[in-house]
């Protein structure tokens, strides 16, 4: 017999369609919740405004990430091509005037490293890839990729309790709410 | 989120415009025709080889916007899109105005407007009257005239294309496919103001589909044959796709002021919301880019080759005054626009847009202006002078002609149907529409 130690990570509950769990998720905005999140098989138009998300820090991210590809492209052509040593192709000049030349590879760079950006940028954003994630042991969330529709609120956040956050789910009609535990 | 609009809160038949109530706007647009048509009657009677040139610049960019708008119907219809119906119906009287264009047009039929405009017509006739004399063909005497000045050589190889018969075909034929197209989509349209019916909707879809094609040889061939041609011995086969860009950024640019004015004056706010400067705003700034990535390529591959022939055009460009405007017209018609349209905000402001949408304007105009007016002095001085002195003046006047009489015959005629198409089944679609 053995006793493993436990940690709540938080309440489960299960809405019956996008509808209910649109107005559930409003709720739980409006009730100062922070540290929560929906769970659907697909994308819900308009969830992110329903849950009070802030605009994302990605488009900023890219936006540089973009400007240094940028940079780095027209100086390792500049530097090399122009002053470390002076490359004269089809009689063109080695001087400032070659930037027609350099473009096609700016152009290139710039989207490369934006496009990096906005993966990299995204996966660190959303804490990704990770190798488990607590709600997995529940019994019920693997319908989420089916036909299940979840809010999840943390034990973490400011505002849960045991007991009210309950009662406040099942206020705004959440079914099989659940006490999630993961072990450490 | 907003409430959602259902066909109970939009007024039965739609919104008529009242052109009383955008008398201020008509007003302006009606003094300024008025005041350029006095001053190109003057001009187009004393000067007519420069102001040749200031007709052409005028005409060409009161035609690209309405191109421009046929593009955007036609391009909205085939790809099935429901975001835009609550605008296609301006789109539609915006592209309706191809036979008011093709009316401003017509003085480019005139003999002595088209010598000094598009040399090549001055030598065909030149060997049409030895031909005359001779008996021989017009090719075989332009053939003549080549052992003379090499030159020529050129215009006897183009001949199957680049003959006057030819040109006067082609210019009806560019006029009769756009107002087919503008006059049969909105025909339908308008049809469905009344009956309702999703037939109106499949049949617009395939009939766009289908004319796609015809459009864009049309806009293609239409730039080949005023423009390019300003330089008979000059060629560039993105000639066509930098022309459209230009088309498409600008009409996207007066619908957005349009649809601005309309809602200040209290029409289409029901149907029109910010997600709709969005997603306009989206196209403007997707345009901005093609348009550079166009311009880019074409500028690139003619600077790498080097070939005589070629880099004619981007000499004379690079020449002089016109070097600065080359530049202004890289920093102002992509940089600039394309850092303030990145952010998705500015976007949805109307002030941000309505400046940028008039910078954009302003720009498209200096982008035409650019094309042809730098062929004028060397054309007409025979390379003696790169600028006509004062000739800048006859350019304002035509385009204030221009651009007066077809915004005002526009703005007058926006009370004739619903400003929005009422029946048509996606409409409230479009009303709700986010993205």
């Amino acid at each position: 017999m053995s006793t493993t130690l436990k940690r709540v990570h938080g309440y489960l509950a299960e809405f019956d369609n996008p509808q209910d769990l649109y107005h559930a998720a409003e709720h739980v905005r409006d009730q100062g919740y922070q540290r929560w999140d929906v769970h659907t098989p697909f994308p819900v138009h308009g969830m992110d405004v329903a849950m009070g998300n802030p605009r994302s820090k990605l488009p900023w991210l890219v936006f540089f990430g973009g400007a240094t590809g940028f940079t780095v492209a027209f100086l390792m052509q500049f530097l090399t091509q122009v002053i470390i040593y002076p490359t004269v192709v089809q009689g063109k000049p080695t001087d400032i005037y070659t930037l027609p030349a350099f473009f096609p590879v700016m152009f290139e760079l710039t989207i490369l490293f934006s496009a990096f950006t906005t993966l990299f940028g995204l996966l660190a954003l959303i804490g990704l890839p990770r190798l488990n994630h607590p709600l997995f042991a529940s019994k019920r969330f693997p319908k989420f990729s089916d036909d299940g529709f979840f809010v999840c609120i943390e034990a973490r956040d400011a505002k849960f309790t045991k007991e009210g956050t309950k009662s406040f789910l099942e206020g705004i009609g959440g079914k099989n709410i659940e006490l999630v535990e993961d072990e450490i | 989120m907003s409430h959602h609009v259902t066909f109970q809160d939009l007024p039965e038949g739609g919104e008529k415009f009242d052109p009383a109530r955008g008398s201020k706007l008509i007003g302006g647009f009606a003094m300024a025709g008025l005041i350029g048509l006095i001053g190109s009657a003057f001009f187009f009677f004393t000067r007519t080889d420069t102001f040749a040139y200031s007709w052409l610049f005028a005409v060409f960019v009161a035609f690209t916007v309405v191109v421009g708008a046929c593009f955007w119907i036609l391009l909205h219809n085939a790809s099935n899109s429901g975001w835009g119906i609550s605008i296609r119906r301006l789109f539609e009287n915006l592209a309706n105005m191809i036979l008011v264009v093709g009316l401003f047009a017509l003085p480019l039929l005139v003999p002595a407007v088209q010598n000094p405009l598009w040399e090549w017509m001055a030598h065909h006739r030149e060997a049409a009257h030895h031909a005359h004399d001779s008996g021989e063909t017009v090719k075989e005497a332009l053939h003549h005239m080549a052992q003379e000045d090499s030159h020529l050589h050129i215009l006897v190889e183009k001949f199957g294309y680049l003959n006057i018969g030819g040109w006067y075909v082609r210019f009806f034929l560019y006029f009769a496919i756009l107002w087919f197209i503008a006059s049969t989509l909105r025909k339908r349209s308008v049809m469905q103001d009344s009956d309702g019916n999703i037939k109106h909707t499949i049949w617009s879809r395939q009939f766009s589909c289908l004319l796609l094609f015809f459009f864009a040889l049309t806009a293609t061939f239409a730039s080949v044959d005023w423009l390019m041609t300003l330089d008979y011995s000059w060629f560039s086969t993105m000639w066509g796709v930098y022309i459209f860009a230009g088309c498409a950024w600008s009409s996207m640019a007066v619908m957005i002021l349009l649809v601005t004015w309309l809602k200040s004056l209290g029409y289409l706010n029901k149907v029109v919301t910010d997600e709709h400067y969005h997603l306009m705003g989206k196209l403007l700034f997707a345009f901005t880019v093609f348009w550079a990535y166009i311009a880019f390529s074409q500028y690139f591959l003619i600077w790498y080759a080097n070939i005589t022939e070629e880099t004619r055009f981007y000499l004379t460009r690079n020449t002089e005054t016109w070097r600065w405007v080359s530049i202004f017209i890289l920093v102002g018609h992509f940089a600039g626009p394309f850092v303030i349209l990145l952010d998705q905000q500015r976007k949805k402001k109307t002030r941000w847009m309505v400046g940028m949408c008039l910078w954009i304007l302003f720009m498209h105009v200096v982008d035409i202006y650019w094309n042809i007016i730098p062929e004028r002095g060397p054309s007409l001085t025979h390379g003696e002078e790169w600028l006509i002195p004062y000739a800048w003046i006859q350019d304002v006047f035509a385009l204030l002609a221009v651009i007066g009489g077809v915004g005002f015959v526009f703005l007058r005629g926006l009370g004739k149907f619903s400003l929005y198409p009422c029946r048509d089944p996606r409409l409230i679609e479009s009303a709700n529409v986010v993205n």
